[in-house]
């Protein structure tokens, strides 16, 4: 198992030259001014300006020499200041978000991540668990039931089901707006009173003792929730249902059964962590799916979120900082990757010796 | 060989058994007919001695089995194990009764746990019967172990770490856990290697000795089947063509489809082999969902006659012990 992990854990340094290599030949189609964002706030006007910027930040140098400073960025030799330089965090500077792109994801992040948490557990715990009733109830009730509702979740456009939810929820009913806090509440989270824990405002709400602004940012919450749960738990019923049935056949359900277990045991102690192992696999992408930002989710609830701050830049040309997202977009499913590897090994014996 | 009972006490008595699984087809799932895998069965097995149940693929052998041992639940017979009618056991009862009757898959590969150590495996019998402690389940883990020729500090390992014959002998003592009295053995050498089956047939009959187990051995190679039984039955297509002691059926068989099968059995000798007279079967088997009227084998008997197709044979003891199910079977005495 040691070996096993510290194996994969060789791997992310070249999974991580990897992808800075692809963001880093995105970039080379850009023109110097509009790189020059990874250095300075202002783009450069004149042609004079540009021309002391390229000569400054090296950008008409060979490209290893480009790549090398990109990632660790131009030492000033007159103040010794440096700017620029990826591994140091410094992404470049954000038009469309007006900060440095790094600062920009450091407060939208957070907000997706806290979206992501609520949104996955009831996803995956009502999607499995309705999956495994649909195998063991095989074409029952349940089974029938779940057919229908994930014909219908997978095939409802996100939009369409946000749009509607909002329609309903905020414009007819008053129940549940859309954005991140009410003003009062924002208010008293901004005050120096409220202290910041983990970023994930729901948290970092309970922690500080103040139920109502968690009930405010969970109010808020509520319908993206709901339109991501509602399309994710549809596909985890599926995948789930699949391969419980096809577990719930192996001869070794059977020996289980010839042993005398009671079928409780056989579907929970035998079935299902045998079925759980492909659902990991759906776990892993869907969480990574969900951090990197649900670019219409977030937008349909005007919700601060990673994915909208993207598409706002993307709409708006402003390439350094969608390439910025797409960087940490990398690093997040690095990451996740790793996890989901260690996950299959713990939840799967035979994985640990290949 | 197991050892012949010295007393002729019937373990299991299995009348008229017979396990129809549904086809059912359209929109409301209307049944439209049945697969009949097993069609009327009946036999007894005695304390302490060995069955051989052979026949071609898809005759029932292993659905017989599988439904002694509740696995499936019977359309409709009686399958009396030590005097009791397990049928109508359900819940409980029945997991109680587990504990007196285990199998041995065909399949080693398949019918282990991935996710469970050995150790797991052949405990767990063990703890969901609540037979002693977990110290004692462990002692008792490693005895198993032994037993079945196992290194007992393999018990942490998984199933994918073991050779198929290993895996079979896991297998072995996860069926012997229980201490058991009867045994089904569902071609638990066919997925082996030739050379590793006399390995695991050799430690069935040991055991067999030490515990005076009783099996029900499924199997379709013969050679294996005359090696280890008593006694032996013949299925095809969903019932017993032919019962009888081992030496009798093997040097008279008295019914066309258990002759066939024997002259298919190679003789490790060119002068005999070439001189015997093979019966040689044409066709396929007919499907166990429409299966011919009268007698089964009909379609393809070499000696059928029109009264074949008007009634079924019933299946008689023709000589002491002998049962048949062929009206001519007088012929080949």
């Amino acid at each position: 198992m040691v070996t096993y992990i510290i194996r994969r854990l060789l791997l992310v340094p070249v999974l991580l030259f990897g992808v800075t290599i692809l963001i880093f030949g995105m970039l080379q189609f850009l023109t110097p001014v509009e790189r020059s964002a990874l250095y300075v706030r202002d783009i450069p006007k004149t042609e004079r300006q540009v021309d002391g910027i390229i000569l400054k930040y090296g950008l008409d140098k060979p490209i290893y020499i480009q790549y090398w400073r990109w990632l660790v960025g131009t030492i000033d030799p007159v103040t010794g200041e440096r700017t620029g330089g990826i591994l140091f965090g410094d992404f470049g500077w954000s038009r469309t978000g007006s900060q440095p792109v790094a600062e920009l994801i450091s407060t939208r992040f957070p907000n997706t991540l806290d979206l992501t948490l609520w949104a996955v557990a009831p996803v995956i715990l009502v999607g499995i668990w309705l999956g495994v009733q649909a195998a063991v109830h095989h074409n029952g009730f349940i089974d029938q039931a779940g057919r229908i509702f994930s014909i219908v979740g997978t095939s409802f456009p996100t939009f369409v089901f946000g749009l509607l939810m909002l329609m309903v929820f905020y414009a007819n009913l008053q129940w549940f707006p859309p954005g991140r806090l009410s003003t009062d509440m924002q208010a008293v989270v901004s005050s120096d009173s409220f202290k910041t824990y983990t970023s994930l405002l729901t948290i970092d709400s309970l922690l500080n003792g103040r139920f109502d602004v968690f009930l405010d940012a969970l109010r808020h919450m509520i319908l993206p929730i709901l339109t991501l749960s509602y399309i994710n738990w549809a596909t985890f019923l599926r995948v789930t249902r699949s391969s419980m049935l096809e577990t719930l056949r192996q001869e070794y359900v059977t020996t289980a059964r010839a042993k005398g277990l009671p079928e409780r045991d056989v579907v929970y102690k035998h079935a299902r962590p045998n079925a759980m192992i492909s659902v990991i696999t759906l776990a892993g992408f869907t969480v990574v799916g969900l951090m990197g930002g649900v670019v219409i989710t977030e937008t349909v609830f005007d919700y601060p979120g990673i994915g909208k701050a993207a598409a706002e830049a993307a709409g708006q040309l402003d390439v350094v900082t969608v390439l910025g997202f797409a960087l940490f977009n990398g690093l997040i499913l690095i990451v996740a990757n790793l996890v989901v590897d260690i996950l299959y090994a713990t939840v799967d014996p035979r994985v640990r010796l290949s | 060989m197991g050892i012949q009972s010295t007393n002729n006490e019937i373990l299991l008595r299995v009348e008229n058994l017979m396990m129809h699984f549904p086809i059912r087809r359209g929109v409301f799932q209307r049944q439209v007919g049945a697969v009949r895998a097993v069609d009327g069965v009946s036999f007894n097995v005695k304390r302490g001695e060995t069955l051989g149940l052979v026949g071609e693929s898809g005759c029932g052998k292993s659905t017989t089995g599988r439904t002694i041992l509740q696995l499936y639940r019977p359309t409709a017979g009686s399958i009396h194990f030590e005097g009791v009618d397990l049928v109508h056991f359900k819940g409980e009862e029945l997991r109680k009764m587990r504990r007196k009757m285990q199998m041995i898959f065909q399949d080693p590969y398949a019918s282990l746990n991935p996710r469970m150590t050995v150790a797991e495996i052949v405990g767990e019998p063990l703890m969901v019967h609540n037979v002693g402690t977990g110290k004692e389940i462990s002692e008792r883990v490693q005895h198993l172990l032994e037993l079945v020729n196992l290194n007992p500090s393999f018990a942490n390992r998984y199933p994918h770490e073991f050779s198929g014959g290993q895996r079979q002998r896991i297998g072995v003592a996860r069926a012997l856990a229980l201490q058991p009295s009867f045994i089904i053995c569902d071609e638990p050498i066919s997925a082996l290697d030739v050379s590793i089956q006399a390995q695991v047939v050799n430690l069935l009959e040991e055991l067999q000795e030490q515990f005076n187990l009783t099996y029900l051995f499924i199997a379709h190679d013969l050679s294996m089947v005359k090696h280890i039984s008593d006694r032996v039955a013949v299925m095809y297509l969903g019932v017993i063509v032919e019962l009888a002691d081992r030496d009798a059926l093997y040097s008279n068989p008295l019914h066309p489809y258990t002759q066939a099968l024997l002259s298919a059995v190679p003789i490790p000798d060119p002068v005999a082999d070439a001189k015997r007279k093979r019966t040689i079967l044409t066709g396929d088997v007919p499907s166990p969902a429409n299966p011919p009227s009268g007698c089964r084998f009909r379609t393809r008997c070499p000696i059928a006659e029109a009264q074949c197709a008007e009634s079924r044979p019933e299946f008689r003891e023709i000589k002491p012990g002998h049962f048949v199910a062929c009206f001519f079977a007088e012929r080949f005495i």
